[in-house]
């Protein structure tokens, strides 16, 4: 008993201790609870499915020390079968492109929320399309493996960055997927202290409409933030929008309506510096909003776009109230 | 909370606050009486033996009256005294007398006639006269505006802001054997005299007035009802009239005369004269053993309610919250917001916790914060007692809810704020006077480390209203 003590406040020393080594290469991350990312073929420029851009970046950090081999599997890559949505007929074409090498984070395009400009930016480490193939259908593909000494090396993070895209090239059917980092190709084992991130997150929330269904992402909120501004799009009004951190239980933000685009700003609290905050999201209790794929992204103050970490830098923010008791006159 | 029963013998009741002492110094072995306080030394009467030759008396070798001057020393005590003023009358009897607050107006009363011996049995009654300081010769002797020799004029006193002459007569008017009257300064005439009324002159003999810094007029009167003899009272101008008089407790009055009461002003110190030791009248000094603290805590009222803030929530916007907060205060009682107010029941030590209820799922975070709270009494003396009270009536004061943890109490000491005081955890006190009284409870422990002893003080105003019976 005295020794599971330990081990749990060891755990906790490590948490605190190293809020950026914290070990999450699933996408989305297990506290994020979202079921699947989604990016849909371009095919008619139809945004109404809920996907503003028919494309997605993440970006892996591996910190500087690990030098194994590592790899990127994909969850469900293909486009067809059970997982992925339907439109029509199976005829969409969905390509994945991993880069490494400079620029592939520090390029400006490719912090960007949209796909132009060079948002390719960095080597061509690998990529491959796929179409419908049962062979993938709820299985996992796997890049790789990959020198860690590939990637951009980036000082801030003490860790080595890599960039995956995943582009609609064809059709206009969903692809549902997942990603995970791993140091097998085999089986998903993560790598200690690395992480996963994106600057514009296009996801799928549970097909329910239990409101205990609760999704979350985290922006990070870095120093010199005075407020941020979100804008999501395409939620077709399902459910709660509520941010919470550390000193704000909460705060309520809009949710955008079918096909639209909504905005909203927050000032940022001086506890909040340093730290994730959790955008929660619930799920609209009632006539159930099926299929409901979603947009959202979080910028400052100078529109510079903020990083969603797949596990929360300074771990999942829990409120404190702080009671004050003043004695009435 | 301290919860005592109390014994009989610890209830005290009200008592005047004089200690009295004659003054050997002054005392003749004749008759020594009326000091005031005049240019650093007493002035009194007296009809002491001088010499053969410069003793005054009658025809019929009784001695008169003169006045007396006892310089104060360096210790403040008076000297011996010395004939004050010969030239103030010449076979007449000298004094009482006052002097105005300058110091250079003397109000004596003397025999109208003067300069010629006379017989007991001659008339010649007393009328009041003033004399100027002229350097350290007192001049221009000049009779009362409202002398008349068939009537006795005489116990002058000048209020200190000279506006004011008290003094007695038996003129026609007078009440009793004895009046006190009164004069108002008028652009330097003294007003037609007053009888201060049936309140405060009785059918017996009123003489001796005072006017102390107080508002209390001092007198002294051999009326029934008091300890024998002539007793000192004091009445109150309130409202404009003269209240009831009140009788001075023990040991100021005695069974014997106690007259020409006189207090410094400003303070209750002072002198009176008596002939308790039944040897003619002498002079006894009286100090004032009450204790006051110049600076009282007021009573404070104990309060048990509080303001609960979240104080993170309020620094967001919880427009349209999805959450609730609700407050357990500990005692059973609860409340929802990010501000709440709760009262509790007296003191003790509550455990304030605080829910978060998700209004999106139900959910319930428990005790997301949590504060222990303890609430004491205020650490002071309580004065337990009604606000307001009218004459004549008893008014208990406790002292049983004091809260001074610690303090290992040797004495509860009561001030009534009218000169009285008394001890004792629970006290009686009746006012004979309407009026706002400030009460102080000074407590005292008893000796801790090195001797030291412990006091606080707190103190509540007592309405007194005027009892309509």
């Amino acid at each position: 008993m005295r020794e599971t003590r330990y081990i749990h406040f060891f755990i906790l020393f490590l948490l605190v201790a190293f809020p950026l080594r914290v070990s999450s290469q699933e996408v989305p991350g297990p506290d994020e609870n979202i079921p699947f990312l989604i990016t849909f073929g371009p095919a008619g420029r139809v945004t109404s499915w809920g996907d503003d851009d028919f494309s997605q970046t993440f970006f892996f950090t591996i910190p500087k020390d690990y030098k194994d081999p590592f790899y990127i599997r994909i969850y469900d890559a293909d486009i067809g079968g059970k997982t992925d949505e339907l439109n029509n007929f199976w005829d969409t074409r969905m390509m994945y492109s991993v880069y490494g090498g400079k620029g592939c984070y520090t390029d400006p395009d490719a912090k960007g929320i949209t796909p132009g400009g060079n948002f390719k930016s960095g080597t061509l480490l690998a990529t491959r399309t796929f179409g419908m193939d049962n062979k993938l259908d709820e299985r996992w593909f796997t890049f790789g493996p990959f020198n860690p000494a590939d990637g951009e090396y980036y000082p801030k993070f003490s860790s080595n960055v890599f960039k995956i895209i995943c582009d609609g090239i064809s059709g206009d059917d969903g692809n549902l997927y997942r990603y995970f980092l791993s140091r097998r190709s085999d089986t998903n084992v993560p790598i200690q202290g690395a992480n996963a991130f994106t600057y514009e997150y296009t996801f799928r929330m549970w097909n329910n409409n239990d409101t205990s269904f609760v999704s979350h992402i985290y922006p990070y909120i870095d120093s010199g933030c005075i407020y941020i501004k979100q804008r999501n799009f395409d939620w077709d009004s399902d459910g709660d929008f509520v941010v919470v951190s550390v000193e704000r239980k909460g705060q309520s933000m809009p949710l955008s309506g079918e096909d639209q685009w909504t905005e909203s700003r927050m000032p940022i609290l001086d506890a909040e510096i340093g730290k994730s905050l959790d955008f929660r999201f619930y799920k609209k209790k009632g006539d159930l909003v099926r299929n409901n794929n979603v947009v959202i992204s979080v910028e400052n103050q100078y529109g510079e776009n903020l990083q969603f970490f797949s596990a929360p830098i300074g771990g999942v923010p829990v409120y404190k109230p702080r009671i004050k008791v003043v004695p009435k006159k | 909370m301290i919860l005592l029963v109390l014994p009989a013998g610890l209830r005290g009741q009200a008592k005047g606050a004089f200690e009295v002492y004659r003054m050997p110094e002054l005392s003749s072995g004749s008759d020594d009486m009326a000091p005031v306080i005049m240019s650093g030394g007493i002035l009194f009467c007296s009809n002491r033996k001088v010499n053969p030759f410069l003793t005054k008396k009658n025809l019929e070798g009784v001695r008169l009256y003169e006045l007396y001057f006892a310089p104060f020393n360096e210790e403040g005590k008076p000297g011996k005294p010395v004939l004050f003023a010969p030239n103030l009358g010449k076979d007449a009897n000298i004094g009482p007398a006052s002097v105005t607050s300058d110091g250079n107006t003397l109000y004596f009363t003397r025999n109208y006639l003067e300069g010629k011996k006379l017989k007991k049995t001659d008339s010649n009654k007393l009328g009041i006269f003033t004399a100027k300081r002229n350097g350290s010769q007192w001049t221009d002797i000049q009779p009362f505006e409202y002398n008349d020799p068939a009537y006795n004029l005489s116990f002058p006193f000048v209020s200190q802001d000279g506006r004011y002459l008290f003094f007695c007569s038996d003129m026609p008017g007078t009440l009793g054997k004895y009046d006190i009257y009164m004069c108002e300064n008028a652009d330097g005439k003294w007003t037609k005299p007053v009888n201060l009324g049936s309140t405060v002159n009785s059918p017996a003999a009123e003489i001796n007035p005072f006017l102390h810094s107080s508002g209390r007029l001092y007198f002294a009167s051999d009326r029934p009802g008091g300890f024998g003899g002539l007793d000192i009272y004091y009445t109150r101008l309130a409202f404009g009239s003269w209240t009831k008089p009140v009788l001075l407790d023990e040991p100021v009055n005695s069974e014997a005369d106690d007259f020409a009461f006189y207090a410094v002003q400003g303070s209750y110190d002072g002198y009176l004269s008596s002939n308790r030791r039944n040897n003619g009248d002498d002079i006894y000094r009286f100090t004032n053993t009450i204790i006051r603290w110049s600076v009282c805590d007021t009573l404070k009222k104990n309060s048990y309610c509080y303001e609960f803030i979240e104080e993170n929530a309020l620094k967001n916007d919880t427009t349209n919250t999805k959450f609730r907060w609700e407050w357990n205060f500990g005692d059973g009682a609860k409340a929802n917001g990010i501000t709440s107010e709760h009262c509790y029941a007296g003191p003790g030590l509550y455990d304030i916790s605080l829910d978060i209820v998700n209004l999106i799922t139900g959910g319930i975070e428990k005790r997301q914060a949590s504060y222990q709270l303890e609430i004491l009494d205020v650490e002071q003396p309580v004065i337990s007692s009604p606000d307001t009270i009218r004459t004549g009536e008893t008014l208990v004061l406790n002292a049983a809810k004091s809260n001074l943890p610690g303090m290992d109490v040797a004495r509860y000491y009561w001030n009534f704020g009218d000169e009285t005081a008394s001890s004792g955890l629970e006290v009686s006190k009746v006012y004979p006077l309407p009026g706002k009284y400030n009460i102080q409870l000074i407590v005292s422990s008893k000796p801790g480390a090195g001797g030291v002893v412990r006091e606080v003080c707190v103190c509540k105003d007592i309405e007194v209203t005027a009892n309509g019976n």
